[in-house]
């Protein structure tokens, strides 16, 4: 059965991007949000076992979205795409729960690599 | 675009926002670094405006505070723009304490400071936005636009010259500090459609 996988970013610009990054032969069913509130929707829906999520965003950032995955204990694998780099930026969303950090611009090689980590491709 | 419109490409302007969103990113994480803060990140704002709208977005930005200024010319496969970096002055009380500064904050030191922070944050703005659109940027010299000054005197003579400008703005905020500066980057005419045109690539 195809992985559901969610894009959740503000442009649809780096969504694209993000889409073209995944690796090809990765068998999902990919769905994209552009703010926190429709990811959120959409991991409701069942669309989301793994979200890549962006951080800056308006009407619910991607901090908003760690806090409402854990409090509502949601089924999802979050990897956080973002371009703030900071240490603290890191550390904050590790301590909400994220399973990686990944900095923008996103490359395949990278995407590859953590989710090979993590077993999710072969 | 012909050179009368003042519309941005919806499509351009994401990327403008994304690869801004990039860049400031890295620059955050300079100053961060460098002053061991956290830097607070906006969405930041891309816009064409006229010459006369500039001045008022740079009011509104402002707060009506006294402000002071340092711009840095750049040029790279003919696109050439000015960045500008605008500290509310109430920003240096604390940013003399970061920098570990001790001492009386006069206008040499305060203008140092302000040196010292523009070299960081443009130059890594710079480069996390060459790198993302695949060129280079030449840097000139920083130059003091004013110190203690209202915002409109600042580019009340610079601007005229320019007919309409691509703004990216980017509002700095330090946790825990009263710091606040404006990172604006302006690109004028002939290089905003040289600017579309290397964007462009990215949608392909």
């Amino acid at each position: 059965m195809s992985t559901p996988v969610l894009i959740c970013d503000d442009s649809s610009f780096a969504r694209k991007q993000m889409a073209r990054a995944l690796p090809k032969e990765w068998d999902i069913e990919l769905s994209f949000a552009g703010n926190g509130q429709e990811a959120l929707e959409a991991i409701h829906e069942g669309k989301a076992d793994i979200l890549f999520l962006d951080l800056t965003m308006p009407i619910l950032d991607g901090y908003g979205v760690l806090e409402a995955i854990r409090a509502q204990d949601l089924p999802t694998m979050v990897i956080v795409v973002s371009g703030d780099i900071q240490p603290e930026a890191r550390e904050r969303v590790r301590g909400l729960g994220a399973l990686e950090f990944i900095k923008k611009p996103i490359t395949t090689d990278k995407i590859n690599e953590i989710l090979t980590a993590y077993g999710i491709i072969a | 675009m012909s050179d009368n419109e003042l519309v941005l490409d919806e499509e351009l302007r994401d990327v403008y926002q994304e690869v801004t969103n990039v860049a400031m990113g890295q620059a955050a994480d300079s100053l961060a670094r460098l002053l061991n803060v956290f830097v607070v990140l906006p969405i930041p704002n891309v816009n064409i405006l006229e010459a006369g709208e500039l001045q008022m977005a740079l009011q509104s930005a402002s707060d009506n505070e006294s402000v002071s200024a340092v711009c840095q010319g750049f040029i790279g496969k003919g696109v050439a723009g000015e960045a500008l970096l605008i500290f509310n002055d109430s920003s240096f009380q604390d940013i003399a304490k970061l920098m570990k500064y001790e001492g009386e904050i006069d206008d040499a030191v305060q203008l140092e400071l302000e040196m010292d922070i523009a070299s960081i944050l443009i130059g890594a703005f710079l480069n996390g936005l060459a790198e993302q659109l695949d060129m280079s940027f030449s840097q000139g010299h920083p130059v003091v636009l004013g110190q203690h000054c209202d915002i409109s005197e600042l580019i009340s003579s610079n601007s005229a010259r320019w007919s309409k400008v691509l703004t990216l703005e980017i509002n700095y905020t330090i946790k825990d500090y009263n710091i606040n500066c404006d990172l604006l980057l302006l690109f004028s005419d002939d290089s905003i459609d040289r600017l579309n045109e290397i964007a462009s690539y990215l949608l392909e």
